[in-house]
């Protein structure tokens, strides 16, 4: 891996590839600013520009909007007491106390440096486990990949909603909706009702859209207050707050670990581990670190350990291509219609493409520190945007987004049709998050679910012969009584 | 009348239920038709999406079962149908857009589309709604004809923009 990644160091340096980090970054904060939006949202409108890259610069171009976008929650979470995205939520505990006391810079710089020191973490872990996980998996069959693909959608199913039986019920749904067009064994055609843009199903992007993208505008369109132009004092960071930041190292690898912990898991992500960091850093805390009050201590927890997360969550994406949330798994579509396979085939058929990941990865990192701290003020202006002007250019931005992909109206008729299925979904409170990962995981389980019964002499008890596929039933049965057991727990009056 | 969390449950379940029901009516129809819905591992392409819409309706009767035993049905917040027509009329304006994009075109369609949410948002300043409109659309088809290559949709009047790159 040390020679790929030396390659690799040539692929990621050149001019093109690092206008589209930095220009990634800028995105990134940009959507994840202003309330509403976040890195998903920011990955799903530039998308259609990404697949027409080469895959490095597509995935630094994502990744680099991934990483800008969860940190960028924090400037809005200082400023404003809204955070950006939920993975800032923690932040405005000591990040506002902060600025009320007249250290809102110090506070967008310590967000800043602590998510880009948190990040470079989260590819360090990213570079040593990924490798390692995917040489395991690589004697990995079909009965592992089946039930793989099983503790995936189980996991996140789980963990989205306070009700196991709506994520299961979410991702199932999901599951279906990726049988739709031609099945791969008997080439037959499944649920396209003679209609040919049904061939090869609906594209994931004009599902993910839908459900995230158009259903949250609407949302925000029965908000309060679309006309009204937020009074934002305008601040300047400076990159002594890395010094400032550096000054927390402890509480810096704590929550950095925590982090990368979290984002490994599917389906936990930031807004578990940026709280989780957050409490575990409150109660280490010295006496003179008034937690709540404007701690740096506590900004540095949070801000570290969301960045982090997305380190963590590239390990099982990369290596086993089960993707840990809908951001990720949205990145391993654009893998997957780049050519690119995520699993151990990518590892042993594209180690320089990986390894370029990795490199871009830690990249985007430092980019986010520079450019965090030199272009706060353009994000404090942007917070000044009304929403009543954002919410249609975004809606417009999600209608050509979609047809670009195939310039096709009938994907635009997809992503509003999702956008419904999104709206209804959130008014019953079933998480949206199972249905994408159940579209990603779908082929795979199935796939290899019937290429199981294919090798299998004695039907589905061929995933108890095999250790693996065993311990993975298991764990699918942990879950699920770990569910109960809490559902259980908090029903209780 | 007020909706309640309920109300969007049950219409989500309906919702589920139906989706269901198609499976069903195409492996009766057009998978057996096609010689797919029976067979081995190999032929059989019905097998998984029929086990999962199984599940699926498994799933709805434990969730109905559970709620009717908590009595969480009481519970939940209430919603005024007057609260939705803004919505509905947000949903409207992009349904709109959409159906009319091919036939108005790209270069009309777009900024009428922003301008009517605008609107619908509460903007009232008369400059403001026709400069946005105008800026945001030139901007984008920018991006996308210039930038991504895309041909966007010049409609019956086939309006396109001559960019001088």
């Amino acid at each position: 891996m040390v020679d790929h990644l030396t390659q690799a160091v040539g692929l990621v340096f050149t001019p093109w590839s690092l206008l589209l980090t930095f220009a990634g970054v800028l995105v990134g904060l940009l959507v994840g600013v202003l309330p509403g939006l976040g890195p998903l949202m920011g990955i799903i409108l530039l998308l259609p520009f990404a697949v027409t890259l080469d895959p490095i610069p597509a995935m630094g171009f994502l990744l680099a909007i991934f990483v800008g976008g969860s940190c960028g929650g924090s400037i809005s979470a200082i400023l404003l007491r809204i955070p950006g995205t939920p993975l800032a939520a923690a932040t405005l505990f000591d990040g506002y106390p902060m600025a009320k006391k007249g250290r809102a810079a110090d506070a967008i710089g310590i967000a800043i440096a602590a998510s880009s020191v948190g990040g470079l973490f989260g590819g360090l872990v990213l570079i040593v486990a990924a490798p390692s996980l995917a040489a395991f998996a690589s004697d990995f069959s079909a009965p592992e990949f089946a039930m793989l693909a099983i503790t995936g959608l189980l996991a996140i199913a789980v963990i989205s909603s306070s009700s196991l039986l709506k994520g299961i019920m979410a991702g199932c749904f999901g599951l279906l909706l990726a049988t739709i067009g031609t099945d791969e064994f008997s080439t037959g055609y499944r649920f396209t009702f003679d209609n040919f843009n049904m061939l090869n199903g609906f594209h994931i992007v004009s599902i993910v859209v839908g459900l995230f993208a158009v259903s949250e505008m609407i949302i925000q369109l029965m908000g309060p207050g679309l006309t009204n132009k937020p009074n934002v004092p305008m601040v300047r960071p400076g990159f002594s707050s890395l010094v400032l930041t550096l000054r927390h190292w402890g509480n810096l690898l704590r929550s950095s670990a925590i982090g990368t912990f979290f984002g490994s898991l599917p389906g936990a992500g930031g807004v578990i581990s940026s709280f989780t960091s957050y409490a575990v850093a409150k109660g280490l805390a010295k006496p003179d670190e008034l937690y709540g009050e404007g701690a740096e201590g506590g900004v540095v927890a949070t801000e570290s350990a969301n960045n982090a997360t997305i380190g963590g969550a590239m390990v099982p994406s990369l290596a086993l291509g089960i993707p840990g949330d809908p951001t990720t798994a949205v990145l391993i579509s654009v893998l997957l219609i780049l050519g690119l396979f995520p699993g151990p085939t990518m590892f042993e058929h594209s180690p320089d493409i990986v390894a370029g990941v990795f490199v871009i990865y830690l990249l985007c990192n430092v980019a986010l520190l520079v450019i965090g701290i030199l272009t706060t003020p353009l994000f404090v202006w942007v917070l000044r945007v009304r929403k009543v002007n954002l919410i249609p250019i975004v809606l417009l931005m999600c209608v050509l987004g979609t047809f670009a992909l195939q310039s096709s109206v009938f994907d635009l008729f997809v992503m509003f049709g999702f956008g419904l299925i999104g709206l209804l979904f959130r008014a019953a409170n079933i998480p949206l998050s199972p249905i994408v990962i159940g579209v990603i995981l779908g082929p795979l389980l199935e796939n290899n679910m019937r290429r199981t019964l294919l090798i299998s002499d004695n039907g589905l008890w061929i995933f108890l012969d095999r250790p693996v596929a065993a311990a993975l039933i298991l764990i699918n049965i942990a879950l699920i009584g770990g569910a109960i057991w809490f559902n259980l727990r908090t029903s209780r009056p | 009348m007020d909706l309640k969390q309920k109300h969007a449950e049950y219409l989500a379940y309906a919702f589920l239920l139906a989706v269901v029901g198609v499976v069903f009516q195409q492996i009766a129809t057009s998978f057996a038709e096609q010689g797919i819905a029976s067979g081995g591992p190999f032929d059989n392409a019905a097998a998984y999406p029929r086990a999962v819409a199984i599940l699926i309706v498994i799933l709805i009767a434990l969730q109905l079962a559970v709620s009717f035993v908590a009595r969480r049905r009481e519970g939940g917040e209430t919603l005024s149908l007057t609260h939705l027509a803004c919505p509905a009329a947000g949903l409207a304006i992009l349904f709109a857009y959409i159906w009319s994009l091919n036939w108005l075109g790209y270069h009309i369609a777009t900024p009428s589309m922003i301008a009517a949410l605008m609107i619908l948002g509460g903007s009232r300043r008369i400059a403001e709604i026709l400069i946005v409109p105008v800026a945001a659309s030139l901007l984008m088809a920018f991006a996308f004809e210039v930038v991504l290559k895309i041909v966007l949709p010049g409609g019956v009047f086939k309006l396109h923009i001559l960019w001088p790159f």
